[in-house]
């Protein structure tokens, strides 16, 4: 059927119906096409001939309505829930009576496995090449923390494995813990903001990731692009014990430390304070063995200074002695008495010793100093 | 005592060296008989406080040990 303007002169105008109809038209040559997103409105309706859902991109929250047959959606047995990720495979098309663009779906699978995977490993690839996960990233965790984070869902196995074996290695350890959503929609933006609220709490110097086990679907938040983002960019350390040991999501790779289970995370992030204790011990020991020796020596020492101190002043003694009896001996040879005793004498005459005649005169008084004793003379004859 | 110490307690080294010096000086020869008789008395002054001052000193030594001796047993 022709689509036919109404001619207004030179002006060609269409009716709102032929327009859409032609538009419509134009849409049916758009080839065939998968589409991802996220499910969101489904309704299905016993009454009706179709389903409609919308399904939305989680980035940017864009939206496109989606119609397909209801026999053709119930054949596919899918049992859809709100918020589930899938591929719907069909073509645009514009519902005419509202001007509506849309999705008429041929089939509609889940996001499989496979899928899953590969934008995992494109994902992981990615964050590899941005050096998320290079090893000169990771801080190092805290020797003694104030007080350890733990995020976890209300999973009481992890969490009671952690509290316990805190409490065990280090009693004195405060423990924060932030219970979240950790699987299923909007798990990626709970665990965000959990993380933000652990890591902004004044005391929390390290932070445990914490999830139990569980299929691959349920651990895929610790894997989600955000959330590991987030982890990258948390000031505190994070410690990752997310699922078993054979499961690695990316939260993992970009922690600062991974632990196999909770109770390999508790032992990472606080020491065992017996171990403590028996070192702080061993150090004393150590230093009292040193103190000995120290002392010891230093004893030896003061008592070789002790002898030296009592035999020193006596040779200084004995030194100065020799030194005073040899003065003593050279003094007593040149004694002006050993002169006298050899028979010289000394003659004074007006108090002073008279060396020449001509000093004295006849009659003049002399005093003659012998050996032994002394005698008082007069001059009789001066030979000059 | 008065006349070697001088009026302040000097020490065996001045005493000491003061009675080297008086017997260097009568070795030498050139003083007098009087001066020599002078110098000669001083010295024997002299000698006999050195020779009291090393007795004393060991003596104060002498009991300084016997002290230690006394509290160390």
């Amino acid at each position: 059927m022709k689509i036919a303007p109404i001619l207004y002169g030179e002006r060609k105008v269409y009716t709102v119906s032929a327009f859409n109809r032609g538009v419509a038209r134009f849409l049916t040559r758009l080839p065939s096409v998968w589409v991802e997103g996220e499910v969101t409105e489904l309704r299905r309706n016993e009454a009706w001939a179709t389903v409609f859902l919308t399904l939305k991109d989680p980035r940017t929250g864009a939206c496109l309505k989606v119609t397909i047959p209801r026999h053709s959606f119930d054949a596919l047995e899918l049992d859809l829930e709100e918020g589930e990720t899938v591929h719907v495979e069909g073509r645009a098309e514009l519902y005419e009576a509202r001007g509506e663009l849309g999705l008429r779906a041929t089939t509609i699978e889940r996001l499989g496995l496979g899928a899953h995977l590969l934008a995992l490993e494109h994902l992981k690839r990615k964050l590899a090449a941005e050096g998320l996960f290079a090893p000169e990233r990771k801080g190092t965790l805290p020797r003694v923390p104030r007080a350890v984070g733990i995020l976890t869902g209300a999973d009481a196995a992890a969490r009671g494995d952690l509290v316990a074996t805190l409490g065990r290695r280090f009693p004195a350890a405060k423990i924060v813990v932030c219970e979240t959503r950790v699987q299923g929609r909007g798990a990626p933006a709970a665990i965000i903001s959990a993380l933000h609220r652990l890591a902004a709490h004044q005391e929390v110097d390290v932070l445990i990731v914490a999830r139990g086990g569980g299929s691959f679907e349920d651990l895929l938040p610790f894997s989600n692009e955000a959330v590991v983002r987030a982890v990258a960019a948390c000031p505190v350390p994070v410690v990752s014990a997310v699922g078993h040991e054979q499961d690695t999501p990316l939260v993992d790779l970009v922690a600062d430390a991974r632990a196999a289970t909770p109770t390999a995370a508790a032992a990472l992030v606080v020491p065992d304070a017996q171990e403590l204790r028996a070192g702080l011990d061993a150090s004393r020991r150590r230093l009292q063995l040193a103190v000995h020796g120290v002392a010891g020596r230093e004893r030896e020492r003061v008592g070789r200074l002790g002898q030296r101190l009592e035999s020193a002043p006596r040779q200084l003694l004995e030194r100065r002695r020799g030194a005073v009896d040899h003065l003593g001996a050279r003094l007593q040879s040149l004694s002006p008495h050993a002169t006298l005793a050899r028979g010289y004498a000394v003659v004074r005459a007006r108090g002073g010793a008279l060396r020449e005649a001509g000093r004295v005169a006849p009659g003049d008084p002399l005093e003659i100093e012998l050996a032994s004793g002394g005698l008082t003379a007069t001059v009789d004859e001066v030979c000059a | 005592m008065s006349e070697v110490s001088q009026g302040h307690q000097r020490t065996f080294e001045e005493l000491s060296r003061e009675l080297e010096e008086i017997v260097a000086r009568l070795e030498r020869g050139d003083v007098g008989v009087d001066e020599a008789i002078a110098l000669f008395k001083r010295g024997e002054e002299l000698h006999k406080a050195c020779a009291e001052r090393l007795d004393a000193a060991e003596l104060r030594l002498e009991e300084l040990s016997t002290a230690d001796q006394a509290r160390r047993a």
